[in-house]
């Protein structure tokens, strides 16, 4: 079962890539300022989830199935440490990702309210209309 | 008999094409509103791929932004502004102002 694990987990990551080409055709080509903010979200999420994706241990060659990052004894004792640093994934990327989805809804609300003000002062949000403005 | 990682496999790669698709059509439909729908539908895929990877605190924070907040703002940004992604005939259209 181990070519059909790697096949499915190499899918998993394609796919990901491809949404990251994706949504950067979409921030790159799309003309509207909205689907630009909407493919930024989009690329911004693909981001983190790779993220997430490079601190997970069970990659498909590991037999033993991981766990969440939490330790549930309160005492625990050293074969309990063991087992936990054997199966338990790497808590760092899931602390900074943590971070990055915060500053992301900061940064998204941020553009939002530019926008609005675009549209305020230029009735449009196209950027090709918008460069053909003059004064 | 299918083993617990085959089975986070499959359900990791489903999940993923579903966010693939629904990224496709959220980046190339004309209509604002419809795409706004279908990011929130990548999101909900990419919830359930946060969850397979061992990370619930970060699906538990990434529900609400995500699915709730964010197709919210861009809902009201929407209906402030204009709804059809923009074509070109209207941009040649409005060339000789």
């Amino acid at each position: 079962m181990s070519e059909v694990d790697t096949f499915m987990f190499n899918v998993f990551i394609f796919s990901m890539i491809l949404n990251t080409a994706i949504s950067l055709y979409g921030i790159f080509a799309r003309p509207t300022l909205i689907k630009k903010i909407i493919a930024l979200t989009i690329f911004s999420d693909t981001a983190n989830v790779l993220a997430i994706a490079v601190g997970y241990r069970a990659w498909p060659t590991v037999e033993r199935s991981p766990i969440p990052p939490v330790l549930t004894t309160s005492e625990p004792t050293a074969s309990d440490l063991t087992s936990f640093l054997q199966t338990a994934v790497d808590p760092l990327p899931q602390a900074l990702v943590l971070t990055a989805i915060v500053i992301g809804l900061a940064v998204t609300l941020f553009l939002v309210f530019l926008t609005l003000q675009v549209y305020r002062l230029y009735r449009t949000t196209d950027v090709r209309k918008i460069s053909r403005l003059r004064g | 008999m299918i083993g617990l990682n085959t089975l986070t496999y499959l359900f990791m790669a489903l999940t993923s094409v579903i966010s693939l698709i629904a990224t496709y059509l959220a980046v190339l439909e004309k209509d604002l509103i419809r795409a706004v729908v279908y990011s929130a539908l990548q999101s909900t895929a990419y919830t359930i791929l946060f969850y397979l990877l061992m990370a619930p605190d970060i699906a538990l924070v990434y529900v609400p932004v995500a699915v709730g907040l964010y197709p919210a703002v861009i809902l009201f940004l929407v209906k402030k502004t204009e709804r059809i992604d923009g074509e070109l005939g209207s941009v040649e259209g409005d060339g000789g102002k």
